[in-house]
């Protein structure tokens, strides 16, 4: 599936969704996390970061949301520059953000759960469409939607958390390590929920420290160190990239027999 | 203990519960939402008590007119001690240092007291403070009843607003996961200044509650905060059917231990209870994992 999007089909021309232009960010007063990061996110794509522990995945993804501001640098949704707002600013102008572990509202029903991630739309009609959708692209959500979220599975509660996150249609979504804790096969189903929010029309950020496991997924990659982005390009090229796959993929690309 | 007294003891818990549950409620609240031990609680609920007696003299009106008032002030005061004070403390020793901040809030609302009423004891006399009637062998004073009945309906009316309003969906929201919270637009900080704001104005209705029944002095705050944050983690921080079924229970409890063993030794049952509970089951017996029910 990433092949198809790659024959020709990249689109340099088309506007990103979301820019982090030579961002920096940190925590407090410690050291800089981030230091002149720049990274887009075309429309219809997966985008990959991966890097070492502590490289500052995460905290790209926080600066993009608006859960942290950033000292430097601009961050710009769609061509209108957001920088420095805070969530609720950043999910209005079409950002979600789906947070590492779980984040599911624990003692509230899958529904509940759900229907919170519209809490900044009006429309009805429209909130019911949404429902809609979600419960198609993830039916295990439809199947327990009256049950307490907390007493789902891991899998199945971060599908819960992908559903309330497209609540309000965003034109990125966040994804911050979704395959943390679970098992192969759940990841496996975790990583098509993936590629099928992308094809729905949804552009992907996505963090994961299974990196070699990400860029089959994603369209393109990013290497991340020390605070910026060390290498980045097609997915498909940094997977078979023998330097690259030592340093940063743990251990030689796969033969693509 | 013969059966009418069992009988009246238990009658006589079942009230003292209710005022409890409604005088913990707002503790397990500012816990529940933003991981705030509140020991100015009990002082607030001194305060507001002192305020319908004060309502009562001025005007000969009945205190319990005195919330339209003080309902609003403690909500505003709540509102204003959570985003003007709290707030400003460190995240990360948050809890503790919210109790040294609110044990100063304490010291200073018993010091006004005593400056504009003096220590002297108060007591507010009401047509009906020596009313009592029979039930089923029991004897029940109007003025216990109209406390209970009053706790009741400020409980379920608490529990309507958490279970039925947006407002209690962003406030649960906050509770189980405050940056998942943020992240689908609710406005955390104004959630947990408004739960605030909530916990102060249910101590304005304890407060009341109390004062008919009640003498007051400057320094009763103290032997209310003990059993009271006891009752909270009994309960289960955070949660307030929780609370509510343990502030029945410890009332039942102490309203029978005090036929045997005087008011004194009665008292000792919350900290009993307390030790047990922090040994055997932390979460709380009625709130499941901390802070997250309701």
């Amino acid at each position: 599936m990433a092949s198809e999007e790659k024959d020709g089909t990249t689109r340099p021309a088309e506007r990103p969704l979301l820019v982090l232009d030579d961002v920096y960010a940190g925590y407090g007063r410690a050291a800089m996390v981030l230091r002149g990061l720049s990274v887009k996110v075309p429309p219809r794509t997966v985008v990959c970061l991966v890097g070492p522990n502590g490289a500052g995945k995460s905290t790209v993804l926080k600066v993009a949301s608006g859960l942290l501001r950033p000292r430097e640098g601009r961050v710009v949704v769609d061509g209108s520059d957001v920088t420095g707002q805070g969530p609720q600013q950043m999910l209005r102008s079409g950002l979600a953000h789906v947070l590492q572990g779980h984040s599911v509202f624990r003692e509230m029903t899958v529904e509940e759960n759900v229907l919170l991630g519209a809490y900044t739309l009006r429309d009805r009609a429209r909130i019911a469409e949404r429902v809609a959708f979600v419960q198609e692209l993830f039916p295990i959500v439809g199947e327990r939607w009256k049950q307490l979220a907390g007493l789902l599975s891991g899998g199945q509660q971060k599908q819960v958390e992908f559903a309330r996150s497209l609540m309000i249609d965003p034109k990125v979504v966040l994804l911050d390590e979704p395959s943390m804790g679970l098992d192969p096969k759940t990841t496996a189903t975790v990583f098509q929920q993936i590629t099928r929010m992308r094809d729905a029309g949804t552009a992907v950020l996505l963090v994961e420290q299974n990196a070699r496991r990400a860029l089959e997924t994603a369209d393109l990659g990013c290497v991340l160190d020390l605070g910026r982005v060390h290498i980045s390009g097609p997915a498909a090229e940094l997977l078979a990239d023998q330097r690259l796959s030592e340093l940063y993929l743990g251990g030689r690309p796969r033969s693509t027999a | 203990m013969d059966g009418t007294l069992l009988f009246q003891s238990l009658v006589l818990g079942v009230l003292l519960g209710g005022l409890y549950a409604i005088l913990a409620a707002g503790l397990t609240l500012y816990f529940g939402v933003m991981r705030v031990v509140m020991i100015a609680h009990a002082a607030f609920v001194i305060l507001a008590a002192y305020l319908a007696w004060w309502f009562h003299r001025e005007t000969g009106l009945d205190p319990l007119f005195s919330m339209v008032l003080t309902v609003p002030l403690f909500f505003v005061i709540g509102v204003l001690i959570q985003r003007v004070l709290i707030t400003r403390l460190r995240p990360a020793t948050l809890t503790m240092m919210s109790v040294l901040l609110t044990f100063a809030i304490a010291l200073l609302i018993e010091g006004l007291l005593g400056l504009f009423w003096s220590g002297t004891q108060r007591r507010v006399q009401l047509s009906y403070s020596g009313d009592n009637f029979e039930f089923f062998g029991a004897r029940i004073a109007v003025v216990k009843l109209i406390a209970f009945g009053l706790a009741v309906l400020s409980l379920a009316l608490l529990f309507l607003l958490m279970k039925k309003t947006r407002f209690g969906l962003a406030l649960r929201a906050t509770i189980q996961h405050r940056e998942a919270a943020q992240l689908v637009g609710i406005r955390t900080d104004w959630v947990a200044g408004i739960g605030f704001g909530i916990g102060l104005a249910t101590a304005a209705i304890g407060g009341t509650a109390l004062s008919l029944d009640a003498t007051i002095y400057p320094s009763l705050h103290w032997s209310w905060i003990g059993p009271l944050m006891a009752i909270i983690v009994v309960g289960g921080l955070g949660s307030i059917p929780g609370t509510a079924i343990a502030a029945l229970v410890l009332g039942v409890g102490q309203s029978l231990l005090q036929v045997e063993l005087g008011t004194t030794w009665a008292q000792t049952l919350f900290y009993v209870a307390l030790f047990l509970t922090l040994m055997l089951r932390p979460q709380g017996f009625f709130g499941g994992r901390l802070a997250q029910r309701f």
